[in-house]
């Protein structure tokens, strides 16, 4: 293997100085003279209608500057997600809300919007706005949903009753006779909660509008440049004239601002507007989780079908999700759903249907992992059920029927590369895979299993939705180089591997680099910080920026040093002739270099313009879990986490997106749901009502690197992002089952679950 | 109305500021201070992401009305170390990858330090302790753990 310079090595993440020390700004810190505070008036109702609403009052309050409603407000229709502005045609993108309507559909739907001096005012501004409702009946179930005589949240639902966009359908093969001919079918129903991201930063906006109709959002978007788009659309403005960026930092994502943050810019804009001063609108905590996007919760049916030697031969699978309120999301993850769903095993024969159904609580949209989760959970614990039933040990099965390189399968790329394989056995090594089977002694009142999930992922969202990137790279007068991507650094570190793929491409020392992001207007287009796609593909088109700007340093150096630039190499800045000796004069610094074009009106200026490929991660998750047989606490105590994650560019980075993603996995396997009361109020809408995981919670975590080479990624990277979330929660109900022989199909199993599981069982 | 003086010691040098007696701590370092390191993630002490140290106790400012930091010592991450004479934690935390979004940083290292001041040479547990009023969404807490080990033995050798 060729030894990188900066590629694979754990550097220091650029970041971190100005995060460790405080002076790391984010949208929530940011201000500005002469600023406003906003705050929302949000329904307590699940559906109703607005038979009145009086602001005259709010208004009246000295200190308020602005009220918006749905009377005085663009009544054009959007999408919060960045779905509206990377649908694929011929499908074509949901556009379900108003900024604020004069119909609500869940608890916490915007109604109203004040600015005032200070965030008091505006607070008790909101106290001061009547509004008469009348109610109308609501829905909460996504199955009961369909039903006739559910009430209609949206209209225009041309597939059924509630169901916003298309169905999605994936066949693949002969299902029904690839069923009718399995020895063994297991057929099963699994049912999912809702999971919220809690980024540790809320949506956060400040909004400045300028004399000459100039936009500016300091936003905490992960994806400033379709957040640009959607707001261009909302205001009817020229995309030209607005801005939006991250100021620079993010507080985290997960999925929960993949478009707008939730409502926070296009409100903060049209307040902005308004009052002709700039606004500030940060959510609080509970208006966070009431009114911003959430995991799909709903219903995952698995029908798998296998012959007696073990070989998979048929799979069925069917996906309804609970869409909430607004569409969001909702038509792209049971896609994500059904085709990650599929593409685990060798399976000759299968189908896929799924789909979302509108209801009357918070809009569900994108969660890391994006429908990924679900599918796992229940394939991977209907896949333990038939290695039971065929008598087979459940790694073993798997082993046998998993993807491999080169293999068909149901998606529009090919299989390019797996480390699935070796992911199973350093996993299956870390966890003491053997010992499975002898961990209780009769009548102990901590059970103990240990239990296994696999999975894969993609790298990018094409060919599913618009996905291409663009990166400049810049050289400086003096050799130093400036980099310019339009993603953000949400967290995961892309400020750092970023300009780590720069600097090895081009050849450059890596302080020499200095990147520019999340900035719609320093930077070129990109689609943002999704889809595990940020080092792939937004790496790749640095990648290829790095190799043009390389190109033409070699060709004027080849000038300079009247050598052919084919037989020339830029290594730690330093052109010189490949293979030369030491002693060898005909070498130039970039430094020097770069001024001698400069003084001759010359600069090199790399651009990178790419539509990436994709190409599936690859990962297997051993969980050992202890059953308290008298509370019914389930403790995991270690997880094996080995990911196929290409090439780590970044070890210590990778590790982190490893060890986050696998504690939210644990998460949505034993404790993090929100349900609703039967008006549709949320029960879980703080921190600590969530049951959100501390410190305390952390079992021994093992992150294991496996780095199957994709010969699609830069310098064989894929994605790791999400993954860590994706095989968790069936790897942990393996395990629960291995404890304690109980079969749970809905998580999170929760101390109260297993207790009554285990007096039931008893 | 009714505004009061509030005075009190900040990362070592004495302030004055006009407060209300309904402000909090976190929103006078914030918004009048302009002390932005210190995070708010809830307002009402779920999250610990306001942590700071108040007359050597890690406290959440979000909890704290401002009146009562008369004439308490107050530290912020904003005042225990810089670019040139980082603090032990700050090192550590950037070292092993203990951040990432960052949001949650300032607040663990605030609750970190609180710890090493009394304990310099605390367990795996009562650092766990010590951070378990802080949330932090992104590192599953791994490395967080790992980096407060690491600043402990730190601790030793350069005090
Ligand atoms: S902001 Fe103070 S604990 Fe969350
Ligand atoms: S680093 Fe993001 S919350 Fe801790």
């Amino acid at each position: 293997m060729k030894a990188y310079n900066v590629v694979g090595h754990s550097v220091r993440r650029l970041d971190a100085l100005e995060k460790a020390t405080g002076t790391g700004t984010f949208a929530s810190d940011y201000s500005l003279p002469g600023m406003l505070y906003a705050k929302v008036l949000r329904s307590p109702h699940a559906h109703a209608k607005i038979i009145s609403i009086d602001t005259s009052q709010a208004e009246k309050l000295p200190g308020v500057k602005a009220v918006a409603t749905y009377k005085n407000t663009p009544r054009v229709k959007f999408n919060t997600s960045a779905t509206m502005t990377f649908t694929v045609p011929a499908m074509e993108p949901v556009l379900d809300q108003y900024l604020f309507d004069n119909v609500v559909r869940y608890v916490g739907d915007e109604v109203a919007a004040v600015a005032a001096t200070s965030e008091k005012i505006a607070a008790a501004a909101l106290e001061l706005i009547k509004v008469e409702y009348e109610l109308l009946p609501a829905v909460f179930d996504p199955l009961k949903a369909m039903e006739a005589d559910a009430p209609v949240i949206h209209d225009g639902c041309k597939e059924g009753k509630n169901i916003p966009g298309d169905i999605v359908k994936i066949p693949y093969g002969d299902v029904e006779k690839g069923l009718a001919e399995s020895d063994v079918v297991i057929d099963e129903t699994f049912k999912l909660p809702v999971q919220k991201q809690v980024q540790m930063e809320t949506q956060a906006a400040v909004a400045r509008v300028s004399n000459d109709g100039k936009i500016t959002v300091w936003s905490s978007t992960q994806t400033p440049h379709p957040s640009r788009m959607i707001l261009a659309h909302v205001f009817s403005v020229p995309i030209s004239k607005v801005r939006v960026l991250n100021p620079p930092y993010v507080g985290g994502g997960f999925g929960v601002r993949i478009g707008l943050s939730a409502k926070a810019e296009p409100i903060a804009v049209a307040l902005a507007m308004k009052a002709k001063k700039p606004v500030k609108l940060v959510y609080d905590r509970k208006e966070d989780f009431i009114a911003s996007d959430t995991r799909h919760a709903g219903y995952v049916s698995v029908k798998l079908g296998a012959k007696k030697d073990g070989t998979f031969h048929a799979m069925d699978l069917k996906g309804i999700l609970n869409a909430g309120a607004y569409c969001s999301f909702s038509c792209e993850t049971p896609g994500v759903l059904g085709a990650m769903g599929l593409a685990v095993y060798r399976i000759p024969n299968q189908h896929y249907y799924g789909h979302s159904v509108y209801t009357n609580t918070t809009p569900a949209g994108a969660m890391r992992g994006f429908g990924n989760p679900q599918a796992m959970f229940a394939i991977e614990s209907a896949v333990d059920m038939m290695a039971e039933k065929l008598g087979f040990d459940p790694l073993q099965l798997r082993l046998k029927n998993i993807m491999q390189a080169g293999d068909p399968w149901c998606l529009p790329y090919p299989c390019s590369s797996s480390g699935l394989a070796e992911c199973m056995e350093k996993g299956a090594a870390s966890i003491g895979w053997e010992r499975r089977g002898s961990l209780n002694r009769p009548g102990a009142k901590i059970l103990r299993g240990i239990g296994v999930g696999v999975g894969t992922h993609v790298s990018n969202a094409w060919p599913f939705c618009v996905d291409y990137d663009n990166a400049y790279i810049t050289v400086q007068q003096d050799g130093s180089v400036l980099l310019a991507s339009g993603v953000p650094d949400i967290g995961t570190g892309t400020s750092t591997t970023l300009p780590q793929l720069a600097a090895e491409a081009l050849g450059v020392n890596f302080d020499q680099v200095s990147l520019t992001f999340g900035d719609t207007e320093t930077t070129p287009f990109d689609i943002g910080s999704h889809a595990s796609r940020t080092l792939y593909a937004a790496g790749t088109a640095v990648v290829a920026a790095a190799n043009d700007a390389r190109k033409q340093i070699l060709a004027y150096a080849g000038e300079y040093l009247e050598v052919a630039p084919e037989k020339l190499e830029l290594n730690d800045s330093i052109i010189y002739v490949t293979g030369q000796d030491e002693c060898d004069a005909r070498k130039v610094h970039l430094k020097d270099l770069a001024y001698h074009a400069h003084l001759r009106n010359k600069q090199f200026i790399g651009v990178g313009r790419i539509v990436p490929e994709n190409a599936p991660p690859w990962h297997a998750h051993f969980a050992e879990v202890e059953v308290n047989t008298d509370t019914g606490q389930v403790k995991v105590a270690k997880l094996t986490a080995a990911h196929d994650v290409g090439r780590a560019v970044n070890p210590v980075i990778v590790e982190g997106q490893i060890e986050g993603g696998v504690l939210q996995g644990i998460g949505y396997a034993l404790s993090e749901e929100i349900k609703y009361n039967e008006k549709g109020k949320q029960l879980n809408d703080s921190i600590h009502k969530y049951m959100l995981l501390t410190a305390e919670d952390v079992p021994e975590v093992d992150a294991i690197i496996v780095e199957a080479n994709d010969r699609s990624g830069p310098f064989g990277a894929k994605g790791v992002g999400e993954t860590g979330l994706v095989p968790t929660a069936g790897a942990i109900a393996n395990a629960v089952y291995n404890a304690t022989g109980i079969r749970f199909k809905e998580i999170p199993i929760t101390e109260e679950k297993m207790y009554r599981a285990l007096h039931e069982k008893a | 109305m009714d505004n009061k003086i509030l005075k009190f010691s900040l990362n070592g040098e004495l302030k004055e500021v006009i407060v209300s007696p309904s402000d909090m701590l976190v929103d006078v370092l914030r918004d009048k201070l302009n002390l932005t390191g210190t995070k708010k993630g809830c307002g009402k002490g779920e999250c610990g992401a306001c942590t700071v140290i108040m007359n050597g106790e890690a406290v959440n400012s979000c909890l704290v009305p401002a009146m009562k930091a008369m004439d308490a010592e107050v530290e912020t991450i904003e005042g225990i170390g810089s670019p040139e004479r980082l603090h032990p934690l700050q090192e550590t935390f950037m070292d092993l990858g203990a951040i990432q979004c960052g949001f949650c940083t300032p607040g663990m290292i605030m609750s970190s330090k609180a710890l090493l001041d009394k304990n310099p040479n605390p367990g795996k547990k009562e650092v766990r302790e010590a951070i378990s009023g802080n949330i932090c969404r992104c590192t599953g807490y791994v490395k967080i753990e790992e980096a407060v080990l690491a600043a402990s033995g730190k601790y030793k050798t350069k005090r």
